[in-house]
């Protein structure tokens, strides 16, 4: 199925592509179909064929090793973000599930925090990031990068966690406090485990989160050997060579489908005793 | 030396408040080792409260709870009790073994007693090949067995049901209760049973507990001479109807004296 969408795509693309106004559609002067040009619309085996050339120009490096080692670093960065992201979101779930004091005050301002942009917040963590300097520890640029995909992934984990961690049932909570089981103990024997058929998809939203931060930040303050500074530096070229930014674009989907991928494959080992029916 | 002695007992929800509820009051009970005693009631008479004060998971407003010669909280602490509910509430992530040893590895066993307890309790509720499987590929009543198992794992000597068999469909009940009569017997359990079944708490009972509610207190005690021995000849027995005749009669003295209050089932 998954492949059949991606040829009805490139079907698509290409009808589009042999059809339509190679100046694209005007109406009362406002263009609204798209221009069919060579520049505007490569075919599609050209992007892919783009991927075995040079780099550059008489560079041994092709495209296609480019945006690998781009994809690869971009995706160590996600994966920082991710489980940064991780540990605060469920770090936040587990104080504002003890707490109720905690999840009142607490969780407004994390709905706020989502709807800062991303692109504003990025100079200012850099900015942050480079005024820290603890002893040895020198901040990293990356780190920028990794810390706003944690701080796009931290949410749908507390959310979806906390949500978890209070799906235990009365009488489950009942029966821990029968056999004088602490809070502690509580939170690890049941509301954890109750909670990771809710943690799961969370988690996965997480992740292509913590994907697009760290992408975004990557264009938005320019950091070097990343995915999103591969996009840019494409897409400057496009007039002379307009299919490749298309593949540091197929990049930046692979990644985030390789980290879906991971997510999923730790879905499917965590669930793999559980009773087959989903929450939602 | 009783099992449970209350005192008194008075439990008020949201006391001062606008929904002020009294869901018990001046209740006092007392249950022997290895008594099989049943409260039963209409919705909102106390009895599920009641429960909950033996247990200590909730604490009386006034009065006072003893359980195994202790405050109620002491014998919380030390697991003097096991306690089964309408839902058998098995962890669906912990094969049935890993239900069973939940109170165990709670109080600290180590793996192998673990184990060879659960194997024995596994036994005793004659489920002994199911202890890998996970719950929700049982049935509901195997589910309850296992319920049971978990709640005597520790070899509590009472065991809290809060109408267990509620759930359950006729056939499979009747059956749970020979299952159950036959458990308490061979481990010597005292229990304390909610239902709001008639015959279930005749057939199962030395003693019916019958609670009125607003405020929940008791009515009735009725004894029920049917002897230690009890099997599916027991329900066709003349002390059996009379048994339920004098329940239900106590049941009915109260309906009787509300009529006219409206809504009952609250």
């Amino acid at each position: 199925m998954f492949v059949a969408a991606l040829a009805l795509v490139v079907v698509i693309w290409e009808t589009y592509k042999a059809l339509g106004p190679a100046d694209g559609g005007t109406l009362l002067g406002v263009r609204i179909l798209p221009r069919t040009s060579e520049y505007a619309m490569p075919h599609v085996w050209d992007m892919f064929s783009r991927f075995n050339r040079p780099e550059v120009r008489g560079s041994d490096r092709s495209v296609f090793d480019a945006v690998l080692a781009g994809a690869w670093y971009s995706f160590r960065l996600s994966a920082a973000g991710f489980v940064m992201g991780g540990v605060v979101g469920v770090g936040l779930a587990v104080l504002m599930a003890r707490f109720k004091l905690v999840q009142r005050g607490v969780l407004p301002y994390l709905v706020v925090s989502q709807t800062v942009p991303l692109i504003a917040l990025a100079p200012l963590v850099v900015s942050w990031g480079g005024k820290l300097e603890v002893g040895p520890f020198v901040w990293p640029r990356w780190l920028s990068a990794s810390v706003l995909g944690a701080f796009l992934a931290f949410f749908p984990i507390a959310v979806g966690t906390l949500r978890g961690l209070a799906a235990a049932s009365a009488a489950s909570v009942e029966l821990m406090q029968s056999y004088a089981a602490s809070w502690t103990k509580t939170l690890f024997k049941l509301r954890f485990p109750t909670a990771v058929p809710y943690m799961v998809p969370a988690f996965r939203l997480g992740a292509s989160a913590s994907v697009i931060g760290v992408v975004v930040a990557e264009i938005s303050t320019g950091l070097r050997g990343g995915i999103g500074r591969l996009i840019i530096e494409y897409a400057r070229e496009a007039t002379g060579d307009p299919a490749k930014v298309y593949t540091a674009i197929f990049g930046a989907a692979a990644l985030g489908l390789t980290m879906a991928g991971v997510v999923i494959a730790v879905d499917v080992f965590v669930m793999r005793n559980r009773p087959k029916e989903s929450v939602s | 030396m009783s099992a449970v002695s209350i005192r008194n007992a008075s439990k008020v929800f949201n006391l001062g408040k606008s929904n002020q509820v009294d869901a018990l009051r001046n209740v006092s009970l007392d249950v022997k080792p290895g008594e099989f005693v049943s409260l039963i009631g209409p919705s909102g008479c106390g009895k599920s409260t009641l429960l909950r004060l033996i247990a200590n998971l909730l604490e009386p407003t006034n009065g006072d709870v003893v359980v195994n010669d202790k405050p109620a909280a002491q014998a919380r602490l030390d697991q003097d009790y096991g306690m089964a509910f309408q839902q058998a509430g098995l962890f669906e992530w912990r094969t049935v073994r890993k239900n069973i040893e939940l109170p165990l590895e709670l109080k600290g066993w180590d793996k192998n007693a673990r184990a060879l307890r659960a194997n024995e309790m596994l036994q005793l509720v004659q489920l002994p090949e199911f202890g890998d499987h996970y719950p929700w590929q049982l049935s509901g009543g195997m589910q309850q067995r296992i319920a049971i198992a978990r709640a005597l794992a520790a070899h509590p000597p009472l065991l809290l049901m809060d109408e267990p068999f509620g759930a359950l469909d006729e056939m499979t009940r009747e059956y749970m209760q020979g299952e159950l009569l036959r458990i308490c017997a061979a481990t010597r359990t005292t229990v304390v049973f909610v239902t709001h079944s008639i015959p279930e708490a005749v057939y199962l009972s030395n003693r019916v507990v019958v609670m009125s509610p607003r405020p929940g207190r008791i009515t009735k005690v009725v004894d029920v001479s049917l002897g230690g021995e009890r099997n599916e000849d027991t329900r066709n027995r003349t002390v059996f109807f009379e048994a339920i005749t004098a329940v239900r009669e106590g049941l009915r003295g109260m309906h009787a004296a509300h009529v006219g209050l409206g809504n009952d089932d609250r």
